[in-house]
């Protein structure tokens, strides 16, 4: 008996199989997003757009041979002869001890690190991320593929005793199941800042997905306490994903800055909650499934016209979220000592905003409605700007009602004073930055309506009068000098001359 | 008066969220604190008390560090755990809990908790290691319990008893054996080591913590600072505070001693408790009665105090020794004796049987109760702007 034993160790340690993770047949249903770009950076300008990378997220389950199948036969036969004579205890002691090595030589070729929830909690987050990735993985292929496989093997060699091969297969996973889900209780005892949402939402999903292989595996009463802890982290994944997901407004309200953005251009806090709420329309149906019980209170009370709008609560949340958005930056365009600048920077966020849900999924959820108000919110942003700046420059041009009752002096000096003006409108307004290039031509194009057609009206009905060096500029001169407005390269015309 | 509630523990707990709604100013609580406080302080020493007294020589209570005891042992930590946290956080504003010294002793506690989560799975580990045990021991019985006995019978039972004995003293069996074994892909098995096919070697803990991490370095680590409030700190809040580090240092210290665990050897056997403080006591006698069965395993490299190892070790001992000079058919007398040890070995397989696993799913508890109550402390000391917000 004990020969026996010994060959049986034997065979099962030569004849183990180990499949090679990468050649296992996955397909992706959806691409895994990668988001990587923290909340808090200030000095980086430039928002990298999501960048996808594919990666196997659904994977087939299926079977594999954990022992070359030509030994499967004669390891029933020594069980049968083992049970036969009562060294049943024998062999199951020996058949458990194997296969948990085996189990556990295989999460070394899936090069899953063995960390400590203390380790979790304090790795960086690209690397956390990297071991998440692994994780997600390991789940899949362990609880789809192996584990499965294994209970197969277990029920092929015991079956025939019974319920004895569950009782083995448990003895054999629990303690790495439990390894596998400490990390994720580990995961989500970390601190949920936005960017994390992502890979939380992944491991989420994982979950979710398994649930029902790890309820099928774990089916018996013996199987009961790992079949509950998974759940247990289920339950926790989600409610981790809705208290980031809804942490993330707060985090957006209270993103105070100092000083303004230098010319009043896109602030990166737009960009990265756009690109953020654009990346999590792809998990709209797991987070529309998790808010389903949480109500978004729009802090503004905006009321939105709802028929356009499908209800659902990642609509609301949203919608939400772009209302505190547009609120933070109105704070910051306060910072602004220029009310014009206070205008085009509100314009150019704005417009950004809605050129992101208009070329986006994102346009199913705002709706037609959300986007006409907001269109019309940053024209008449663009026609305050015009206002603040251009009246005062025009005003210089005033014509009275006699032109005979002015002397040419006068003409002569207005004629100086829009100059200067101009000129200031221009050594500031250079250095200002429409980044959209539709958007900085509109608004010349409008400015240029307004100016040049005055100005000509002016100079030709004052011509006459007025001396030759006092009229700075042609039209054309204008025309070219207000294409170089908003450009972000500060200019003066100062050693400009008339051509 | 207190509302009605199923227990002492409810009744307390209720006790004191009626007081703290009852009272609006600083002023007047500050005396209820006081008793709140002391409170928490004296059922603390009750509690642990009520172990060192069941400890005693009646057959009663539960003998030190067997099964029954350890999960008496989480269950009054479960207890102290909900009290502590009634007494800390309920009804509080959180701008008292985020003020000195509690700024820094309750992050130092919460990192304890963090420490006290791993050591968790790893006694839960080893508790695998221990139903591992629990089948040799099985296998022993099974084989002696057959009469006539004979030689082959004999011959298994010893073999499975060595098997039991040589995995209770070497520390093999809590190390892992990583170092053994090879890592060639595809079932290339190079390995030489010898004990590789024996069956039923404790080896078969073959999942085991990361690598480096030692439970003595652990339990080391969550006792240093552990210093107790001294002048005007003792009365406020950093007495509990303390009150809860320490049992949740000693609770955990315990388990190690108990359990075989990755690197145990080592534990600091004088972790420091406070001997002017009354609550401590009970605590300082179990440390003492621990520290001395320690000191008489130590020589022999016990991986483990459980009260039920150590009977099953004897036991096994003497097994072997009767197996080694057993010749067909045997003494009467030798066999009457056997026949008691035997039953007395199934016994503590029953009580493994039937407490290992509820052992280790109330540690499973305390894992998620000590995650649930960092949060909740992180969400207070959230609240009290501790944590600091984004600024761009």
């Amino acid at each position: 008996m004990s020969r026996l034993e010994e060959e049986l160790v034997h065979i099962l340690v030569q004849h183990k199989q180990y499949f090679e993770p990468e050649y296992m047949s996955f397909h992706s249903n959806r691409v895994d997003m990668v988001y990587d770009e923290s909340f808090r950076s200030v000095e980086d300008e430039q928002i990298d757009e999501a960048s996808r990378s594919c990666g196997a997220s659904q994977s087939e389950a299926s079977t594999v041979d954990l022992v070359n199948p030509a030994v499967l036969q004669y390891l029933k036969s020594i069980a049968n002869v083992m049970f036969g004579s009562k060294y049943h205890q024998e062999f199951s002691q020996v058949f458990v001890t194997s296969r948990r090595d085996a189990l556990a030589e295989y999460f070394v070729i899936l090069e899953m690190e063995k960390l400590s929830i203390e380790d979790v909690l304090k790795l960086e987050w690209h690397c956390l991320n990297r071991e998440i990735k692994k994780w997600i993985r390991a789940m899949k292929i362990i609880v789809r593929v192996y584990l499965v496989s294994e209970k197969r093997l277990c029920k092929h060699i015991l079956g025939d005793f019974g319920s004895f091969y569950q009782f083995c297969f448990s003895e054999i996973s629990q303690s790495f199941m439990l390894h596998l889900l400490n990390f994720g209780e580990a995961v989500a005892m970390g601190t949920h800042t936005p960017e994390k949402l992502f890979r939380l939402l992944d491991m989420y999903g994982v979950l979710e997905h398994l649930a029902v292989d790890v309820d099928i595996l774990f089916f018996e009463e013996v199987g009961s306490f790992v079949r509950g802890e998974f759940h247990k982290l289920l339950r926790r994944f989600g409610d981790t994903v809705k208290s980031t997901f809804l942490a993330f407004r707060n985090a957006i309200a209270t993103n105070h800055s100092k000083t303004p953005l230098p010319q009043g251009g896109v602030h990166h806090l737009t960009k990265y909650v756009m690109n953020y709420i654009m990346t999590l329309v792809e998990y709209g149906d797991t987070l529309n499934l998790l808010l389903v019980d949480e109500s978004s209170i729009d802090p503004a009370g905006n009321k939105y016209d709802t028929s356009a709008l499908s209800l659902c609560p990642v609509a609301c949340h949203f919608l939400s979220i772009t209302t505190t958005l547009e609120s933070n930056l109105s704070n910051k365009s306060k910072l602004y000592k220029d009310v014009a600048l206070q205008h085009i920077f509100m314009m150019n966020n704005i417009y950004y905003m809605v050129q992101k849900i208009k070329c986006s999924d994102l346009s199913h959820l705002f709706g037609d409605c959300w986007l006409r108000q907001h269109t019309a919110k940053y024209r008449h942003d663009a026609r305050c700007y015009e206002r603040v700046t251009w009246s005062s420059v025009l005003s210089t041009l005033k014509d009275d009602s006699e032109p005979n009752c002015v002397s040419q002096r006068t003409l002569e000096k207005r004629c100086k004073e829009f100059s200067t003006a101009f000129g200031e409108v221009y050594r500031i307004q250079t250095g200002w930055c429409i980044p959209d290039p539709q958007l900085r031509e509109d608004l010349q194009i409008s400015v240029s309506q307004k100016v040049v057609p005055a100005y000509r009206t002016y100079i030709g009905r004052n011509s006459s009068n007025i001396a030759e060096k006092y009229i700075k500029y042609t039209e054309d001169d204008l025309q070219s000098y207000i294409l170089d407005l908003f450009q972000g390269s500060p200019k003066s015309l100062h050693y400009q001359h008339r051509k | 008066m207190p509302a009605t509630t199923e227990n002492n523990q409810g009744s307390f707990l209720g006790r004191i969220s009626i007081r703290r709604n009852q009272v609006m100013s600083m002023d007047g609580s500050h005396d209820q604190e006081l008793e709140d406080l002391e409170l928490f302080q004296k059922h603390v020493g009750d509690r642990f008390s009520d172990l060192l007294s069941s400890t005693a020589e009646d057959p009663s209570g539960d003998a030190l560090l067997s099964i029954a005891w350890l999960r008496k042992l989480l269950d009054e930590f479960l207890c102290c755990e909900a009290e502590f946290k009634a007494v800390v956080l309920m009804g509080r504003d959180p701008s008292q809990i985020a003020k000195p010294p509690l700024d820094k002793l309750l992050p130092e506690l919460l990192d304890r908790s963090v420490k006290s989560l791993d050591v968790c799975n790893a006694v839960a580990l080893g508790l695998d290691a221990v139903k591992n045990l629990q089948r040799l021991a099985e296998i022993a019985v099974a084989a002696l319990h057959v009469a006539p006995l004979g030689d082959g019978q004999v011959r298994r039972a010893k073999k499975a008893l060595s098997a039991l004995v040589a995995a209770m003293l070497h520390d093999d069996a809590a190390k892992g054996t990583e170092r053994s074994r090879s890592f060639g892909r595809r079932g290339n098995n190079t390995n030489t080591n010898t004990n590789k096919d024996r069956p039923g070697h404790a080896r078969s803990l073959s999942w085991t913590m990361a690598r480096n991490w030692s439970a003595a370095k652990q339990i080391h680590a969550m006792s240093s600072n552990l210093a107790a409030p001294r002048g005007a700190e003792s009365s406020g809040l950093a007495q509990p505070v303390y009150v809860m580090s320490t049992v949740l240092v000693f609770v955990m210290w315990t388990l190690v001693a108990a359990v075989p665990c990755q690197e145990r050897s080592g534990l600091g056997t004088h972790f420091p408790l406070p001997r002017q403080l009354g609550w401590a006591h009970p605590m300082i006698g179990l440390q003492e009665k621990i520290v001395e069965e320690w000191k008489k395993k130590e020589k022999k490299g016990s991986v483990g105090l459980l009260e039920e190892m150590q009977r099953m070790e004897k036991l096994g001992q003497s097994l072997i020794e009767f197996a080694d000079s057993f010749q067909f058919p045997g003494e009467t007398e030798r066999l009457e004796e056997v026949k008691k040890q035997v039953e007395e070995l199934g016994e503590i397989c029953k009580k493994m049987e039937e407490g290992l696993e509820p052992l280790q799913q109330q540690i499973r508890e305390v894992f998620h109760r000590v995650v649930r109550s960092r949060t909740e402390f992180l969400v207070v000391l959230d609240q009290a702007g501790k944590l600091p917000t984004p600024t761009v």
